[in-house]
């Protein structure tokens, strides 16, 4: 018979709420425990999977057709006052910036913070099933989920679609009943627990500022102090970071966000020799000091 | 390889295989400017007449809205280029001056086929590596001549020819259009007209048409003869006030500031 | 299901493997104001060194209020409106009003991820009003994700056109410039035009004619002007 008849017929799965699937063609649907209805739309052919990651490389953007946005500095520590978390804010699209002003830090809920790192809509997508995850988690028990129930969540979800495409570098910050949580989840499958993590393109250099001022004891400001020279400096090595370094605190009461800084004018404040100038009249000599 | 040996002459083709094997691997080898382009020729009554688009592109880029296409080659001969743009101007270049050499050695006026000659001759030796694809177009003791030469070497004479990215644009209008014995402004008319077709049809192509016009004893380089794409005006002026943009306060090393005398007296 | 499809519906053809995409060239752009919104997208449709047609829209009316515009592949972006338009339609029926510009934004992120592993080849921009009546972009890769900006261009010419945007909507590089300053309507609409007669001089695949939309709280205006067609 037809097939694509037959696809027809087996494809009344919703869409986003929407009656009926809207394109004929085979679809990925998500099924089990936390199957809500989310069906992707596959390429016809042997292989769906070999084919999304040729067209979607997501690792190495050579020759791939379809670039999204990539190439990150972020970091999360765990410190006496809770947990600090620092993201730069670029987002580069092979060698093109497409942006510098994206938001790496995703608020998953009033006490939940993920980190965006590889594709960029992946992380936004999944973190946010993750926030409904969350939510159902409240109403079923009325009580908050924990950062490692929610860390796994997400890692489980993604775990589906292994071996798919997806590129995922993400940490998941919070604060629950045993005090702040820290994790590190990526689109592997692979979860973590530990105090400091850095992911992405900029992340060696990140780690090398933290490893060599973190302390546990440090203070709130000193902690800031700590995250914003891990970021502007991975900023200043990785051609792929920049932009801005967004700061958040996450305490008991749940997070808070700090005031952007821009790691331009960072530049000039770790450099006070460095001196800008727009005078027109023979600028071109300095009294020697 | 010997160290410190004077490399021969003439093209090396040693790193061949390895930038191929390279450019498989993903890494991305530097591109030459290609002329994506519409070149044309014509006999008509008098003579020939030789058409050109004036752009250059780098990819998608376009590099130069008005270069110069056809190529001097002799007083009695001019050559249009397609393909890339520094082996078609090298080419034209290095042919030129042998003509001139040959023309001094036999005392006499070259003839197109001797040009024609040397260009598929150099070009076959390279296999099509030297990325030349031109028309040719002369007038000599024998008459007027018209040929195209392609990249590997082959060469076809005909009364009308066209070449390039736009070949086919331009060919529907000489399909259309080109008779035998046409008038200098008819045949300049219907080359114009081929060339822009391949302007607007041919994303290659672009800018401006130039026109050669080569007629016994003289020739005539009709520069821009055409310029169907002026820019239009800008909608507001982007003047800049005097200290707008930033730059460094300069660093001056202490020993910088001593005057240095330089002793020129030896 | 999946079992059942064991074959491409498509030939294959040259290198034995499928190729669904096509890069039909052009460009979009976007300008936020405070009480309005550009979108502008030239009609050029390309294909190589060919041009498929002079006159291929690519910004479209989603609502009175939001206008979507694409590049990228011509058949995925058709499709994308179509799906988008659709969507639209039942959501005004259903809810009796019209959806929201930042709905909207989300939505076209979440169809466009619902297609994660078959993606749309295309780079949409959405323009239009939020609810307060400001000027709204949204910028989205092929895969959803989405951002909320000021400004932005998107397209063959992208590379060209940012950045002068980026020095002449967002005053990138100009001393004690405000970069938060937003234009007014006929700064923003001289700067789009010139965005893309300045395109059109130096990208093969932008061209033919402009079409310009200004939102605001009268609804969708739209404007067709020439450009060069070489």
């Amino acid at each position: 018979m037809n097939r694509f008849v037959e696809q027809l017929a087996a494809n009344d799965v919703a869409e986003l709420g929407m009656p009926g699937s809207l394109l004929a063609g085979p679809t990925a649907a998500m099924a089990g425990p936390t199957g809500h209805g989310l069906s992707f739309e596959l390429a016809a052919g042997n292989n769906p999977a070999e084919f999304a990651q040729h067209f979607i490389d997501a690792k190495s953007e050579k020759d791939s057709l379809i670039k999204i946005a990539h190439g990150t500095t972020t970091l999360a520590f765990k410190f006496r006052e809770g947990v600090m978390v620092a993201t730069d804010s670029r987002a580069t699209s092979g060698n093109v910036i497409a942006s510098q002003t994206v938001k790496k830090v995703i608020e998953i809920n009033p006490y939940l913070l993920g980190t965006m790192a590889g594709g960029a809509a992946d992380c936004s997508f999944w973190e946010r099933v993750l926030g409904m995850e969350c939510r159902l988690h409240e109403l079923r028990n009325k009580k908050r989920i924990s950062v490692a129930a929610a860390s796994k969540l997400l890692a489980n979800l993604v775990y589906r679609y292994k071996g798919m495409g997806l590129s995922m570098g993400t940490m998941v910050a919070g604060w629950d009943e045993k005090g702040p949580g820290l994790y590190y989840v990526d689109s592997d499958g692979q979860r973590l627990a530990n105090d400091i993590f850095s992911v992405g393109s900029g992340s060696t250099f990140a780690y090398g500022v933290l490893d060599s001022h973190y302390r546990y004891d440090m203070d709130i400001e000193e902690a800031r102090d700590v995250a914003r020279r891990a970021i502007y400096h991975a900023t200043h090595r990785d051609a792929y970071s920049g932009g801005v370094v967004r700061m958040y605190l996450v305490q008991r009461d749940g997070w808070v966000p700090y005031p952007l800084e821009d790691v331009g004018d960072l530049y000039y404040q770790y450099h006070p020799e460095v001196q800008l100038t727009n005078r027109t009249e023979s600028p071109l000599t300095v009294v020697p000091a | 390889m010997a160290p410190l040996t004077e490399p021969s002459a003439g093209f090396k083709f040693d790193n061949v295989k390895r930038n191929q094997l390279l450019g498989d691997k993903g890494y991305k080898l530097p591109t030459a400017t290609k002329t994506g382009t519409t070149i044309v020729g014509l006999i008509f009554k008098d003579g020939l007449i030789l058409g050109a688009d004036t752009r250059a592109t780098a990819g998608p880029i376009v590099a130069d809205k008005n270069c110069e296409k056809i190529h001097y080659l002799a007083p009695n001969m001019y050559c249009c280029g397609a393909g890339t743009a520094a082996d078609t101007e090298f080419t034209t270049n290095m042919i030129s001056s042998q003509l001139a050499l040959h023309s001094l050695n036999t005392g006499r006026e070259v003839r197109v086929v001797a040009a024609m000659t040397m260009l598929k001759q150099y070009l076959y030796k390279y296999h099509g590596h030297v990325g030349a694809a031109l028309v040719l177009g002369g007038y000599d003791v024998t008459g007027p001549h018209l040929f195209t030469i392609y990249p590997h070497g082959s060469t076809d004479k005909l009364p009308y020819v066209t070449m390039g990215s736009g070949s086919l644009a331009a060919m529907s209008v000489f399909e259309s259009r080109w008779r035998p014995g046409m008038s200098r402004e008819e045949g300049i008319e219907v080359v114009k007209d081929a060339i822009e077709a391949g302007i607007f049809n041919d994303l290659g192509s672009g800018s401006n048409v130039d026109v050669c016009v080569i007629t016994k004893g003289n020739a005539e380089y009709l520069r821009n003869y055409s310029t169907p794409n002026e820019r239009v005006q800008k909608e507001q002026s982007y003047r800049f006030t005097p200290g707008t943009t930033e730059f460094y306060a300069p660093r001056v090393a202490r020993q910088a500031q001593e005057p240095a005398e330089m002793d020129t007296s030896a | 299901m999946l079992s059942s499809i064991t074959q491409a519906p498509v030939e294959a053809h040259s290198h034995n493997r499928w190729e669904p995409y096509v890069d039909n060239g052009g460009t979009s752009l976007a300008i936020a104001g405070a009480d309005f919104v550009i979108i502008a997208a030239d009609t050029r449709q390309s294909d190589g060194y060919s041009i498929n047609t002079r006159y291929d829209p690519k910004a479209f009316e989603l609502s009175n209020k939001t206008v979507i515009a694409t590049t990228g592949y011509a058949a995925d972006a058709k499709r994308l409106v179509e799906v988008m338009e659709q969507k639209a339609q039942s959501y005004f029926h259903k809810h009796e009003r019209v959806m929201s510009t930042p709905a909207m934004a989300q939505l076209l992120s979440n169809t466009l991820y619902y297609k994660r592993f078959f993606p749309y080849y295309v780079f949409p921009i959405l323009a239009g009003l939020d609810s307060q009546g400001k000027g709204a972009v949204f910028t989205y890769d092929p895969v959803g994700n989405m951002e909320r900006t000021v400004y932005v261009a998107c397209g063959s010419a992208s590379a060209l056109v940012q950045p002068f945007l980026d020095n002449q909507v967002g005053f990138a590089n100009q001393r004690a410039a405000d970069p938060n300053r937003l234009l007014d309507r006929e700064t923003a609409r001289k700067i789009a035009i010139d965005a893309f007669t300045g395109a059109t001089e130096r990208d093969i695949y932008t061209g033919d004619w402009l079409e310009i939309f200004t939102i605001d709280q009268t609804g969708v205006h739209r404007e067709k002007r020439e450009l060069k067609r070489d």
